[in-house]
């Protein structure tokens, strides 16, 4: 929560075209801020800019640019903005982040903070943990499918991994029978996560889940990772190609 | 609120064609575990895949083929699994049961406590 007085504005400065894993930078960021709690965010477009390339970038040219300036703004307290400040870097590749000490003389109203340890980029090897959340095909968070926002969450919190499954027959908590049948208009489905990362990233996760989560199962294996690779960067190509090898007791 | 244990969870691999007593083996198996209050079961059926009898089940394209690989996934506390064990034995007479020791976290809203009481 962000109360009046002192803070710092950061603002992120982008070229329009430029992507991250295959989506664009600006809804990296985004998403980033958003589910790190950050109590709010802007999206500015420019009409024309030129950046470190000294290149000129107007929407007036005949070519269509897609590399038109983009500023991200958002104010929050230092020590939030220092604890974001090394994913951002990572996330705005060459883009230029800037601060400046603002003053807060109305914070908005409404908004919810859940401090979080930064994290760092890594390879994982060996030991790890397999996270499945169980919920129904129904259930939403917002304005979006639960089983949607949390793989958001999880893209935005840098958790490997993640894929969703959705289940032909089964129930829960509720002891509602959830089934999915061919030409059926009930959408239902008991649906399935599994995520694999590990023990650190996964407990810190866990308070997230425990936000978006209702009702519903998460269940904790160990796993050992026989490979995890992904072609580079540059590819621009989802970094979801986990591979595990899963250690029965 | 959540409530956290050590569960048990069932993998259990089969053909979507199997049945017992003229029903879907996997609706035989969720009515069971819905017997014994078996805390969740889950129904998936693969896109492809073999299995005990090196035969190869497949999909279909528009899912009109009905012997896909089915898999059922089936958590709960240590005791509970071991009263559905014997059940299952007798029930999937070709397939593969998969156990594995997991830690479960339950979510769910106040009201059910009140309900369950």
């Amino acid at each position: 929560m962000l109360n009046a007085g002192k803070a710092v504005k950061v603002s992120i400065y982008l070229s329009e075209g430029s992507t991250h894993h295959g989506v664009s930078t600006y809804s990296s960021i985004l998403d980033f801020l958003f589910y790190r709690g950050v109590s709010g965010a802007t999206v500015l477009k420019g009409v024309a800019g030129f950046g470190a390339d000294h290149h000129m970038h107007t929407s007036s040219t005949v070519d269509l640019s897609d590399h038109l300036p983009i500023k991200i703004e958002f104010v929050e307290t230092r020590e939030r903005v220092e604890e974001l400040l090394g994913k951002l870097e990572d996330l705005a590749g060459s883009g230029m982040i800037e601060i400046q000490e603002t003053t807060v003389a109305k914070p908005a109203q409404r908004s919810k903070a859940k401090a979080l340890a930064p994290m760092a980029h890594r390879k994982i090897e060996g030991k790890a943990r397999m996270m499945r959340i169980y919920i129904g095909e129904a259930d939403r968070w917002r304005d979006k499918p639960l089983y949607q926002a949390l793989v958001e969450a999880m893209r935005a919190n840098d958790i490997a991994g993640v894929t969703v499954y959705k289940g032909i027959l089964g129930y829960g908590a509720h002891r509602r029978v959830h089934r999915d049948k061919p030409l059926h208009l009930s959408h239902d489905a008991s649906m399935m996560l599994a995520a694999v990362d590990t023990e650190e990233k996964l407990r810190e996760f866990l308070p997230i889940v425990e936000q978006m989560v209702e009702e519903g199962l998460v269940v904790l294996s160990n796993v050992e990772i026989i490979k995890y690779s992904h072609r580079p960067i540059e590819v621009d190509l989802g970094d979801n190609s986990t591979k595990s090898g899963e250690v029965m007791a | 609120m959540k409530e956290q244990f050590q569960a048990r969870m069932l993998r259990v691999h089969f053909g979507e064609s199997d049945k017992w007593h003229g029903k879907p083996l996997h609706e035989a198996i969720v009515a069971k575990c819905q017997e014994l209050r078996i805390a969740g079961v889950i129904v998936y059926r693969g896109i492809e895949g073999y299995g005990a009898s090196a035969h190869i089940h497949h999909a279909g394209h528009w899912g009109f083929s009905r012997d896909a690989p089915i898999m059922l996934s089936i958590i709960d506390r240590e005791e509970q699994i071991a009263r559905l064990m014997p059940h299952l034995d007798e029930m999937v007479d070709e397939g593969l049961i998969a156990m594995s020791d997991v830690e479960a976290i339950r979510f769910f809203r106040p009201e059910e406590v009140r309900s369950k009481a």
